[in-house]
């Protein structure tokens, strides 16, 4: 049995400072590297796809709106799962950092998503016809997007922050469900919306000279979002702990 | 049991409870989601004359007919499952990617003479992803004719230089 | 159809997503820093990996 767990009050206690602690230091050293190589693997993918990929034989180069919405649906699915996994530990273990990273992950989550659904929309016009059609594909989507909002609002929504972070993190977990359902969505249910290109099973049906700045610029967005993350929890750490010590001062001073 | 490890039993548990109660759920409900009714399924799923819905399928090879009506665009195809086809009637502006052997959904109702009439036409796009000259290639060399039906397996052409091809 | 302004228009939204995100952490993290040493500049010796050793 850990510390956390036997821990009477961990607010109080030394524990809840020291795991941040040791995030900080070692953030703060991969931070930097980790932000200059998202940017630069997005900018290489980015303008590949834009200006080097081939157009595509029918949509032309409204294709091209795949190298920005792909990544974001990717990242919109990983990043809740990056929740559920927040969610487990401060669940369970009471992990100090889970809540805090909860708690940031989800904005960022949250705009990824509606990024994912917007550059959707902007690439369906062009090729289907239409901006929305609700399809399982795009309504589970649209969900993902809800949920999202769901845990930052119920993060939020407490004076106790503690009783914020649990029920957001129950919200998380609970919509974990809707991310088999957005993948499988295409192979379940007919939909508008394409079937996967790139799956284990087969070979990608799609041309290598599409297929690499793709990949490159989905590395690119992972992590870009994971410096971004990283650095807000950084901040979040540090404005904990100065409420800390404003707190600490004067308590001492009164 | 420690508290860890209570908390722990209490996740797994409501997960699989709520796993199922999902799945039941979309079961449940599995029929409502499909976006539309394939034209074989028409007969056995036939919704009320004058209902709205999607069907969706391929644009049978050779059946297209573009002609005017009042000044608008129209179109006559059939639309095809390769099990089942049925005929569909369409005055606007159809989307860039019709075509036949493409994939659509169209919105309109069933009418007494069996045809579709339509009055949105979608395109479905596949999942797959081609230059233009790597298409070429494949149609001179006679290995796919987009209008007949779905490309050869991806290994086939995802790494094929068109140049290489032409010699 | 010309399919210029909505390739513009989705790359010009996720670059101004990526870029506002990106600014707005940066900017929370140099902030909280900045108070944070103000406060108590030995607890800047947890934050920077320079002065940790």
């Amino acid at each position: 049995m850990d510390a956390t767990a036997i821990a009477p009050n961990p607010s109080r206690s030394l524990h809840r400072f020291a795991n941040p602690g040791r995030f900080l230091r070692l953030s703060g050293r991969f931070l930097a590297p980790l932000a200059w190589t998202g940017a630069i693997l997005t900018v290489i993918g980015l303008g590949w796809g834009l200006f080097f990929s081939p157009a595509d034989w029918q949509q032309g180069d409204a294709v091209r709106i795949m190298y920005v919405h792909v990544p974001t649906a990717w990242l919109a699915s990983a990043g809740y799962m990056g929740l559920a996994v927040c969610a487990v530990f401060s669940l369970v273990w009471r992990h100090p950092l889970a809540d805090l990273a909860a708690a940031e992950i989800g904005p960022v989550g949250a705009g990824v998503t509606a990024l994912c659904l917007a550059t959707g929309s902007l690439w369906g016009k062009p090729t289907w016809g239409a901006w929305w059609v609700w399809d399982a594909r795009l309504t589970s989507m649209l969900v993902l997007f809800f949920l999202y909002l769901g845990q930052i609002a119920l993060v939020r929504a407490f004076d106790d922050p503690e009783r914020g972070h649990r029920a957001g993190a129950i919200l998380a977990l609970v919509g974990v469900i809707d991310l088999p359902i957005i993948k499988f969505s295409v192979d379940w249910w007919n939909t508008l919306h394409q079937a996967s290109t790139i799956t284990l099973t087969s070979a990608p049906s799609m041309y290598v000279g599409m297929l690499w700045p793709l990949l490159i610029s989905a590395l690119g967005f992972s992590l870009g979002f994971a410096a971004i993350v990283t650095a807000r929890l950084r901040a979040a750490v540090m404005e904990r702990r100065l409420r800390g010590l404003l707190m600490a001062r004067a308590q001492a001073g009164a | 049991m420690t508290r860890k490890r209570r908390r722990m039993l209490v996740l797994a548990v409501s997960a699989v409870c709520l796993g199922s109660a999902a799945a039941l759920m979309m079961s449940a409900f599995s029929s409502s989601m499909e976006l539309f009714i394939a034209p074989a399924d028409l007969a056995a799923h036939a919704p009320r004359p004058g209902r709205v819905f999607r069907i969706g399928g391929l644009v049978e090879a050779g059946s297209l007919k573009r002609t005017e009506t009042g000044g608008h665009p129209s179109a006559t195809f059939r639309v095809t499952d390769n099990v089942a086809s049925v005929k569909v009637t369409y005055t606007g502006i159809l989307p860039d990617l019709f075509r036949e052997g493409q994939g659509i959904v169209a919105l309109g109702t069933l009418r007494p003479d069996g045809h579709f009439a339509a009055s949105e036409v979608l395109a479905k796009h596949d999942a797959t992803y081609m230059p233009k000259d790597v298409v070429d290639a494949l149609k001179k060399s006679g290995e796919w004719n987009p209008a007949s039906g779905p490309p050869p397996p991806a290994s086939t052409w995802n790494t094929l230089s068109p140049a290489q091809k032409k010699s | 159809m010309n399919h210029l302004p909505y390739i513009a228009a989705a790359y010009g939204l996720t670059l101004a997503v990526a870029v506002g995100f990106s600014l707005a952490a940066w900017i929370r993290m140099t902030r909280a820093r900045r108070r944070l040493d103000a406060v108590d500049p030995r607890a800047r010796a947890a934050t920077s990996p320079r002065v940790a050793g």
